[in-house]
């Protein structure tokens, strides 16, 4: 005896269950997408502080052998130094082993105190949205791309009668190619 | 039910937190070939000599992208001296938290020939990063810069 096979119901199991196993990975790529949509505002993966700072001493210091200890004191910064560099003859940098950069203006006796902090899970989020993982994620992110692709095309066989896609509300399907089309032509050409 | 949610959530928010951890050694691309390394002030002095075939360089991070961690500046054992690795976006995303870590970056030295226009929007970008005084009209020739386009790049701690 065949079997028969309930498609519309095996249709919303799987959309369901997969839908269930989307979520997270949904999460994570539309929060990243919004924070990496606008990194011409912000900094989407760290928390850049700068604290400035006036200390008159720095030009006639500057040459002492204990010039960096004495400024990391003066600072209150208890840490130690990890590098420095001349950018120019009037700007010194240092690099603490707590990730601070002290941005010295040997001229104007300016210290800048800049931390640069990763943003908690969001600088995740952006690594896996931008694949820095590579590897293995690049093949389970396509994965993942054709599970929205099952869940969009699923989606339309999910509901039948008045509310189903053959009624009014088939529009909005309609509007969904519309809306990324109509972007395409004004902005594109 | 309610423990398996918890302890979920609790795993997920590890393993992404984990992805922040501060590695002693991070490679990029193939990683870096130490055997070939140049001093980044021998290259700058005479750049042609490293043109045709792959260098490696070393030197601290000075700067790095901050919106796409596309290029990063290593410090020269000369003063006021930096070399740019700069990649394809995406290609290698170099990490803001690494300032002040050595790097070393293996790959191709690449001539980027400015024009009149470019050559004064570059030299007004570097006095406005200087914040020194500059005259626009005092650029009357063209210039050369040259940057590192890497296939490997080893930060350390």
């Amino acid at each position: 005896m065949a079997i028969k096979i309930n498609w519309f119901k095996l249709n919303r199991s799987l959309h369901r269950d997969i839908g269930y196993f989307c979520i997270g990975l949904t999460l994570i790529f539309a929060i990243s997408g919004i924070a990496l949509n606008h990194v011409d505002d912000w900094n989407p993966n760290y928390q850049v502080t700068q604290q400035r700072h006036f200390i008159p001493d720095i030009n006639t210091k500057i040459d002492n052998d204990d010039f960096e200890s004495w400024l990391l004191s003066e600072l209150k910064l208890d840490t130690s130094v990890k590098a420095r560099f001349w950018e120019s003859p009037k700007k010194y940098k240092i690099f603490t082993k707590h990730n601070h950069t002290l941005l010295i203006d040997t001229q104007k006796n300016n210290v800048v105190i800049e931390q640069v902090t990763p943003r908690f899970l969001l600088k995740s989020f952006n690594f896996l949205h931008l694949n820095e993982a590579k590897s293995a994620w690049t093949y389970f992110s396509d994965l993942y791309a054709a599970m929205l692709i099952y869940l969009a095309l699923s989606a339309l066989f999910m509901v039948k009668g008045k509310n189903g896609v053959k009624s009014l509300r088939g529009l909005l399907v309609l509007a969904g190619f519309c809306v990324p089309a109509a972007f395409v032509i004004i902005y594109s050409y | 039910m309610r423990f398996l949610n918890t302890a979920l959530a609790v795993i997920l928010i590890v393993t992404l937190s984990l992805i922040n951890v501060a590695y002693a050694e991070r490679n990029f691309g193939t990683g870096a070939d130490m055997t070939q390394l140049a001093k980044i002030s021998s290259i700058l002095a005479a750049p042609e000599r490293y043109m045709s075939s792959p260098i490696t360089v070393e030197g601290a991070i000075v700067k790095v992208c901050s919106k796409r961690g596309c290029w990063m500046e290593l410090a020269s054992d000369k003063k006021f001296q930096t070399l740019r690795i700069k990649v394809r976006d995406g290609d290698m995303v170099f990490p803001m938290a690494a300032m002040g870590k050595v790097a070393y970056a293996t790959g191709q030295l690449k001539a980027l020939e400015l024009s009149l226009e470019q050559s004064k929007k570059y030299l007004a970008y570097l006095a406005q990063e200087n914040d020194e005084q500059f005259d626009v009209n005092s650029v009357t020739q063209t210039m050369t810069i040259y940057e590192l386009s890497p296939t490997g790049v080893t930060i350390k701690d």
